[in-house]
Parts: structure tokens; sequence; C-alpha cells
């Protein structure tokens, strides 16, 4: 077999272990690739370099494949993905100064879980009525799940987060100290930043993001629609290679391994010590439990979570309308089926012998336990799917799933949106 | 165009690599006066733009802070600013790509001290026909937003406090006055508490 170079740019964070692990553990070579991994400091570099082939695929952010087809997107390529890495993985922490003023606010609210922003939404009310600053919320990048988990939780309790917090974004190795300084009081972000946070006393994980939406899609193996459409056979090969790496991440017996693997200085370069919570469900902290050490906390395979849902696209396109991201008419439904590809996830599948799903769309929210999903090559085990708000979101009313979010912040015309409604 | 000549430029530059600050600041020299941000980062950034409102950005393509600024100039529009980007040499196509993503020029490393003016006069140019551009199609839409977000807190303290609808404008003219707040501001506020406080 010949030997095909390909450059993968990632991220460090913990959730680009399957792009580590393929490398490490001779999964790509196994597939005749020679994949070299570049590490990114930012997203819009990843995106940038993607866009022109200086990287010719990426750990992306699952909603940057959907935004790149929206009318005046910054790049003039469109993404595709056909790989999911993982469900879930990030939190949402609070400095520990905020986390007391929750509590005296309404010690209730923090008790229950998961736990909603009716606290936050107390303390931000003072605030306004003292006449002081309102909060600075943290996200990672705009076209983020990170970003859609904080506005739908803040959403949720009746905050406006276009107008009741400030809301901004900053890399993830450097919220920790931005929330030490004051400069930030919440963030939403992947591990093992919510660890840092805690290990160091300073902030306090309170929420899962997959509390808010539970096992909620996050990273994606992005490339360019054109590399993808003249490399069926590297993009179907890149696509087997790490849906291995995935299903060997999925063994918990191997993530003491892959945490040793990602902590090297050429990859994360953080002690593993902090990235095992998420990974292993092991403890960071002496004193008591974070939230982050719980078995399905990052899931890498199971619950058919490599599967590229289209309604997962759409859902995303959902959330870009409902907070003023999409400002032009543009057809969603097209958009999320041409961004998945499905058809190519199923042939990596089969390849390695796994069951794949052979509907392209689900509804989400409407299971609060797991079932048995038997439209697929073998009956695949699905996860519970429920929203912190009890919402329920299928595919095929999208139009009216938009309009009955009570905070919002639409600015285009939504019948727009929905040509085949 | 612009600023008188006498006033020199303020640039701020978000940049890890001293040689290249060495080549920017020597090739400014006398034009404007470069404040390095290599040590702040994230929100600290956001607050040295809004401190120092510098006539533009220069920052390192590699930067952790990319998207920070990009978000600040492309999403949130709060005192957008021209940015220049330092890339690596035979990266034309990653210039390019950043300058489609809203970065109005680029530096190419190794540049000579001679070009650096230059390549800042045309990004402040560039970026100003873009953003006079960008400003007219969203004053009509800011306008139209204000005007109903006007009348609603309007509406709100009229109910709230018993006021007629002229006093309810007073009202909030005085307190806009008072905070140093445009009437939209003092009207955003005054919903955000009441929707805050309802149910």
């Amino acid at each position: 077999m010949s030997i095909h170079e390909i450059i993968v740019g990632y991220v460090p964070l913990t959730d680009a272990a399957p792009l580590i692990v393929a490398k490490e553990k001779g999964i790509f070579k196994k597939y005749g690739l020679a994949v070299e991994l570049s590490r990114e400091n930012s997203w819009s570099q990843i995106r940038d370099k993607l866009a022109v082939g200086a990287i010719d695929a990426a750990h992306l952010l699952a909603p940057m494949t959907p935004s790149s087809w929206l009318p005046g997107a910054y790049s003039n390529e469109r993404f595709v993905t056909a790989l999911a890495f993982n469900l879930n993985g990030n939190a949402i922490t609070v400095s520990e100064r905020l986390y007391q003023e929750m509590v005296d606010a309404d010690p209730d609210a923090m008790f229950e879980r998961p736990t909603s922003a009716r606290a936050l939404r107390k303390v931000i009310a003072k605030r306004l009525v003292d006449g002081r600053e309102t909060l600075a919320v943290g996200a990672v990048f705009p076209f983020s799940s990170h970003n859609y988990v904080l506005r739908y939780w803040l959403g949720a309790e009746g905050l406006n987060p276009d107008r009741d917090v400030r809301m901004v974004v900053a890399p993830p190795p450097l919220m920790v100290d931005q929330l030490e300084r004051g400069m930030i009081d919440v963030f939403c972000v992947g591990e093992p930043w919510n660890t840092v946070a805690e290990y160091r006393g300073s902030g306090r994980a309170i929420i899962r993001s997959a509390d808010v939406w539970r096992h909620m899609p996050e990273k994606v193996l992005g490339v360019r629609e054109s590399w993808a459409a003249s490399n069926n056979e590297r993009h179907l090969a890149l696509v087997t290679a790490v849906l291995e790496a995935l299903c060997w991440l999925d063994d918990r017996a191997n993530r003491d391994e892959a945490a040793f693997l990602l902590a090297q200085e050429n990859y994360l370069n953080i002690p593993a010590t902090l990235l095992r919570p998420a990974l292993t469900g092991k403890g960071a902290l002496s004193n008591r439990c974070s939230i982050v050490e719980t078995d399905d906390f990052l899931i890498f395979h199971h619950y058919a979570a490599n599967f590229p849902w289209r309604s997962h696209a759409l859902w995303f396109l959902t959330q870009m309308a409902r907070w003023g991201q999409i400002e032009d008419t543009v057809n969603l439904y097209d958009i999320a089926h041409s961004c998945y590809q499905p058809e190519i996830y199923r042939k990596a599948a089969a390849a390695l012998g796994i069951a794949a799903p052979l509907i392209d769309e689900k509804p989400e929210g409407t299971s609060d336990r797991a079932w048995l999903l038997s439209e697929a090559t073998a009956p695949v085990v699905m996860p519970p799917s429920a929203f912190i708000d009890g919402g329920i979101f299928t595919p095929e009313t999208s139009h009216a799933y938009i309009e009955q979010f009570m905070r919002h912040n639409i600015r285009v015309d939504l019948s727009m949106l929905f040509a085949g409604d | 165009m612009g600023k008188p000549v006498d006033t020199p430029l303020i640039v701020l530059l978000i940049d890890s690599k001293p040689e290249r600050a060495r080549i920017v600041e020597a090739g400014l020299k006398g034009a404007a006066v470069v404040k390095p941000a290599s040590a702040l980062h994230g929100v600290d950034l956001l607050s040295v733009v809004e401190q120092l409102q510098p006539d533009a950005i220069i920052i390192d393509c590699d930067s952790p802070d990319r998207d920070t600024i990009e978000n600040l100039q492309l999403v949130a529009r709060k005192n957008p600013k021209p940015i220049v980007m330092f890339v690596e040499n035979g990266d034309g196509a990653l210039a390019k790509e950043a300058v489609r993503a809203g970065v109005s020029a680029y530096i190419v490393d190794g540049l000579s001290e001679k070009r650096v003016l230059p390549v800042l006069e045309i990004a402040i140019e560039r970026f100003k026909m873009f953003d006079a551009l960008w400003r007219d199609l969203e004053q009509s839409k800011r306008d139209l937003e204000a005007r109903k977000v006007i009348e609603k807190a309007k509406g709100v303290l009229m109910h709230k406090r018993q006021l007629s609808e002229n006093e309810a404008y007073a009202a909030m003219r005085s307190m806009a006055m008072k905070q140093g707040k445009t009437i939209k501001e003092v009207a955003d506020n005054i919903l955000s508490v009441a929707s805050l406080f309802e149910g």
C-alpha cells in the first residue's frame, strides 16, 4: 500500500485524544497513512489553515462545520465531516467568589442537580439594581457548543445572554487565569480546564454541558468539501483509523495510558494527573468529588457517539439562528444535509465490523433513559438526550423549535430558512 | 483623510517575538506609537483595546488570542479596529484567508522596516472603507431595534411606577445623563432588571 502524507491540525484539549492515540499507537500507519499532527493555538487559525490547505483535516468544534456553509462565512471553503469525536466533555465553571454569592442568593438552587442558572439570575439582578457591572461570561469561540450551551443554560432561566451578561471569547488555557483575576466570572470550556480551576481552588465546576443537553455532540473530524470529494480513499482511511482509535479510547482500561500519551510535551504538555479525572473518572481533588469525575464525562464511542447525525448539525444551526448568527436567507436543511456525511461513516464502520445507524436524523430531548436503535446494521444502544428545560427538538419542526424560545436574538425571517417546511 | 498628520498613530502589537517587534518599532518610528501587549491575553487584551483605542492592531497569526480579537471584531463588533497579521514566510495563502476572515492586511516574516508603515496605512484605509459600508448597513437595523427597546422600557416604567409616557421618557433620559449612558443602554438595563425579577 502506498503511503499518503496527511497533516491534521488540533487544539491541545483532552478530546484531541483520538488523533494523538491514532498517531502514537500506529493506527494511522496501519491504514497506509503518514499523518503529521500540527498543534494550533486558536480555532481561527485551525479554520484558516484548513481552508487554505495548510492542513488537510482538523479537530474541529462541531458547529464550525455547518457555520462554514453560511452566506458571509469568513472562508470560501466549506467544511464537511464524516466522523464525530465525542459526546459531552465540557462544563460550566464559576469563580469561587461567584459560587459563594450564588449560594447566598439561592442555596436551594445550588443544591439542585442539574444546577440551573436561577441563583446566577438573582446575583445578576442584584448587581444591576446596585448599579454594578454585570458578569463576564467566557466561551471559547462564537461557533462552539460551549457558546450554545452557556446561552441555552442562561436562556432557560430567562436570562438574555446578549443583554444581561457580557459574553467574551478567550482561549481555554487562559480561562482559569482570567477567572482568578476576576476578568471572567463564568466560563464553559473542555477539559482539563475545569479540573485545573478546581484543583487550584479558584473555581467550581457547577454543571456539565451534558446536563444542559444530555449527550450532546462536541468535536468532529473536519475536512474541506473539495478535499473529501477528490480524496475518497484517503478520507475513508483517515475516518477508519480515527474511528479505531476512538474504539480503543472507549475502553476505560486504556484511559490511563491515553492520559499519559496526551500529557507529553509535544501534545498537551499538561500533567497527566490533571487529565485523568475527565478520562478515568478518578479524582484530582482530595477534599471533595468534582462533577467531572463521572463515568460518562467523555464518551468516545458507544451510544453511536461517532456517527455524524445530520440532526446534530441542524440543532447547531437552529441555535445560530436563535442567537442572531444567521442574518441572510439560506436553507438550513440543505446545509445540515451537505456538511455531515454519514455514508462515509457507514463504510468505515463496516470495515471495522461496527454497527452503524441506518437513519441520518433523530429527535433530541425525547428520551430520559437509554434506548435501542433498531434502524441500524445491528441494534445500537442509544443515550438519553434530555434538555435541562425539558425541550424537545424534532428535525422536521425546526422552524417552530426556534420560534418557541422565550429568549433569543433572531435577526432573520425564520420562514426563509426552511424552504422545505 | 482621517487623523491630522501630526498625531501619531497608536498601534497595539500582540506578538511574542521580540525581533519582529523591533522591526515594527523601527519602521514606525516618528509615525506611530507602538504599544506591545505580549504579556496580556484574553479579556485583559479587550480592556487594553478599550482604553488604548488603538488605530490598528498587529497580531501574530499563531497567537492564542486570535479567537478573542476576531470575536471582538467580527461578532461583537465592539470598537472594531484594523488588524494587521504576521504570517510566516511562504504562507501567502494563509494570509489571504485571514484577510477574508476580516484581517485588513498582513506582514510576511522578514519584512523590511521600510514596508511596515505603508502596509499599516493600507490596512487602515481598507478597514475604513469596509467599516463605512458595514456601518451604513447596520445603522438602520440598530435604530429600529433601539426604538423598539426604548418603547418597551418606557412601557415598563409607566406600568411599574405609574408614570405618563412623557414622564417615563424624561426619567430614562435623566438616568442616561446621570450614568453617562445612551437611552438605549438605560432601556436595556430596565428590561434586564424587569425580566430578571419577573416569575
